[in-house]
């Protein structure tokens, strides 16, 4: 099996990440938020998984092992997230993240 | 006679405090007797103990001349330790003096005190803070009396401030009219000028006696008047050092604050804005005879050098000219007989300079009667026709008999005309100072001005007798008719006019001369240098002679516009402008350093913090935007933040690593 180049692979997850901040960044629907977020936690997810392919023996399975914990990590944030959504858009009938500004000083 | 006095001796300590319970008692409870009059009664009442009790003790020391009685109680003890400052310990002591001045002194300031009190029922009757009056009065007399009394210079100076602060009340007692206020303030600020230079000079005369090694034991007993039971300390220590010509100078610039004297002497004509019995309290036996007091004492106790003497001689003999001269022309009764205070006032520190100290307080003393008696008088008069205005009064002769003869016989007593008092003590101070100018021919400018007042004295006295008293009817028929004052008026005036005449006896009194073992008596008391006499008498006449060639019978002189005089008249109507002068100090001095301070308050120190709260505060307000609220604007710091991480770590972290040699 030839594998691809590891330069690659980080490249690919680089993107993913930069994909993920940029959505981070410039949506302002709440639900397009939470999935850019996860779209850059993947990115850090594939780090885990790549890394733990180009190592051997314990930190390889750690990798993995991390990644497994991390996919569960971002199902309870996202959980958290479409919760938060939902009683925003029930107190104020919109999920404009804009206009959830009551918080600041 | 053996009759022991020792007991009143030991408990001179009642003088002060008869007025101090009647201070108490009237001015807590005055406001709540039935009648305002009755907290008068108790104020005279504590004032004639204080009297009688004075008297007394005045006669102990006549029978026993030149004797003191020292009663000290320690207030603060350092214990004898060997080394410091005082090896020998030293102690502050509160006590009471008994000796031929302060008894001289009591009866002045007892007998005025007591009479202008009970005129005062007369006088202030119609005033609603007569328990406010009162107070004030027996605090007055409180502080006075332990002045006197005290035995070191230190208690001195606490009853000296007393004194001031009493003036400044009694001066300002009419505190809603604002003219009577700056006036109380002006006194309290001239008299401070005096009294910030007279606490220097009693610790130069601390630390030159204290520390000269010349007397000892001298400080674990005392505080200056008293070495060891006894109280004449002036032959202890050489005096003859520059450091005690400079303490001298002080204690002179002391006394010419309290004592009105030049360049000091704006505040006392000013002080007329209280009521005229305070005025007669004040220039008679309290707060202006406390400079000249102050001046004796020092000169019996502790000395004054050559140059001390000269310089005290100069500003007395100045100053009897220079108030007199201003004297000549106001058209206030009270101004006048103020300037003529000041004037006589020169005369009492001329003597003392001049080394006569018991020639100067036996001018105090008869000074103070007819003083008092001319001012009860004016307060009579003033009580009666309800002006201080000299132009508008005239003709009361024929309606206010015995308050006309009073004011007479202050006037000719002022005027030195035999045999009134005024006459011995002025004579006196003439004659000793005349007997100095043979070895100090510097005093005799100062002699001079002396002699020469003499003449003016008599004339702006009688300009005012008959300014008030002669010709047919006031010259402002708007006035109210004029009347006698009630009895408790009336007593004072009458007791005062016998002072007034007999007072200067007190020479006569064998041995009076002597009372002061040290002093130095003057070779002449009165009589012997009768072409000295003859000429001041003359003098006197001749001022009285002139005064009614102008004024009397009601006649009004009035200088011609195109008099070469004019301009030396408005000279003395505007004082000399020593108080625009004054002002002038204070506007153009005091207030720019002032503004300069204020500006460096306002703008240098409260700028600098002001500055740095302005700094932070706009700070703060522009970093605060960046919290909006938004979620994206964070995350948006956050990338932020993250990407600078990484530039830092990949470009700025390998070259220090580089530079560290990692």
């Amino acid at each position: 099996m030839t594998s691809l180049p590891l330069a690659d692979l980080l490249g690919l997850s680089a993107a993913l990440l930069g994909i993920g901040l940029f959505g981070i960044l410039t949506r302002r629907n709440f639900i397009l938020l939470l999935i850019a977020v996860e779209i850059s936690m993947n990115a850090a997810i594939l780090n885990f998984v790549i890394f733990s392919a180009f190592l051997s023996g314990d930190a390889g399975v750690n990798g993995q092992a991390a990644a497994v914990v991390l996919v569960g990590l971002a199902a309870t944030e996202v959980a958290v997230g479409l919760a938060i959504v939902l009683a925003l858009n029930r107190q104020r009938g919109s999920i404009n993240v804009a206009e959830a500004s009551s918080l600041k000083l | 006679m053996t009759v022991s006095f020792d007991g009143v001796f030991a408990v001179a300590y009642l003088v002060p405090l008869f007025p101090a319970i009647a201070f108490v008692v009237v001015g807590l409870f005055g406001t709540r007797l039935r009648r305002l009059e009755w907290g008068g009664w108790v104020a005279v009442f504590f004032s004639g103990l204080a009297m009688v009790l004075s008297l007394v003790i005045a006669l102990g020391e006549g029978l026993n001349p030149g004797k003191f009685t020292d009663q000290t109680y320690t207030w603060l003890s350092l214990p004898h330790s060997g080394t410091g400052a005082f090896p020998g310990g030293f102690s502050l002591v509160m006590g009471t003096l008994v000796d031929p001045i302060s008894a001289l002194m009591l009866v002045v300031v007892n007998v005025v005190g007591f009479l202008v009190m009970l005129y005062s029922i007369g006088y202030m009757h119609h005033d609603k803070g007569l328990p406010r009056y009162y107070a004030e009065l027996s605090l007055f007399l409180t502080a006075m009396n332990g002045l006197v009394l005290s035995d070191n210079l230190l208690e001195f100076f606490l009853f000296w401030e007393l004194v001031g602060v009493c003036s400044y009340f009694l001066i300002g007692f009419y505190y809603e009219k604002p003219s009577a206020a700056s006036a109380a303030k002006e006194a309290f600020l001239v008299t401070r000028i005096g009294d910030v230079l007279f606490l220097l000079g009693i610790f130069i005369y601390f630390a030159v006696y204290a520390t000269a090694g010349a007397a000892p034991g001298w400080a674990a007993s005392g505080f200056l008047f008293t070495s060891n039971g006894h109280p004449f300390l002036g032959t202890l220590v050489g005096t003859n050092t520059p450091l005690l010509t400079v303490a001298g100078l002080m204690m002179l610039a002391g006394a010419a604050g309290k004592s009105a004297q030049f360049p000091l002497h704006v505040w006392l004509p000013d002080a007329m804005e209280g009521p005229t019995t305070v005025s007669a309290l004040i220039h008679a036996a309290t707060m202006v005879a406390a400079g000249v007091y102050l001046l004796a004492v020092t000169s019996l106790f502790l000395g004054f050098t050559p140059a001390d003497q000269l310089a005290i001689v100069a500003i007395g003999g100045f100053t009897t000219l220079f108030a007199a001269t201003m004297a000549l022309v106001h058209r206030d009764i009270k101004r006048v007989i103020a300037y003529s205070t000041i004037s006589q006032l020169g005369y009492m520190v001329l003597a003392v300079g001049a080394g006569f100290t018991m020639v100067g307080l036996f001018h105090l003393w008869t000074h103070a009667f007819f003083k008092a008696l001319l001012f009860l008088a004016a307060g009579s008069v003033i009580h009666a026709v309800g002006t201080q205005d000299l132009f508008r009064m005239g003709g009361l002769g024929r309606k206010m008999r015995l308050t006309t003869i009073a004011f007479a016989v202050g006037g000719l007593s002022l005027a030195g005309i035999p045999p009134f008092a005024g006459f011995w003590s002025k004579d006196d101070v003439l004659g000793s100072v005349l007997s100095q100018t043979a070895s100090h021919p510097l005093y005799w400018p100062f002699f001079l001005c002396a002699l020469i007042t003499v003449f003016l004295t008599a004339y702006y006295i009688f300009r005012a007798f008959f300014l008030a008293f002669s010709g047919a009817a006031p010259r402002d028929a708007s006035l109210p008719e004029a009347h006698e004052p009630p009895w408790v008026m009336r007593l004072p005036l009458v007791v005062l006019s016998g002072l007034a005449i007999v007072a200067g006896l007190l020479v006569f009194i064998p041995g009076f001369p002597n009372l002061l073992p040290g002093a130095n008596v003057p070779p002449t008391y009165g009589t012997a240098d009768l072409f000295l006499s003859g000429l001041s008498t003359a003098l006197g006449v001749g001022g009285i002679g002139v005064a009614y060639s102008l004024w009397g019978n009601g006649r009004v002189f009035a200088l011609p516009e195109s008099s070469p005089f004019q301009p030396v008249r408005r000279l003395w109507l505007r004082l000399y402008f020593m108080k625009d002068a004054y002002d002038w100090i204070g506007l153009r001095g005091v207030y720019t350093i002032a503004r300069a301070a204020d500006f460096v308050d306002r703008y240098v120190i409260d700028g600098t913090i002001h500055g740095v709260e302005r700094t932070f505060a706009e700070l703060s307000r522009r970093l605060r935007k960046i919290q909006t609220g938004v979620v994206s604007d964070y995350a948006a710091y956050v990338v932020a933040g993250l990407a600078a991480f990484l530039l830092l770590l990949i470009f700025v972290a390998p070259w220090f690593l580089h530079a560290w040699g990692v």
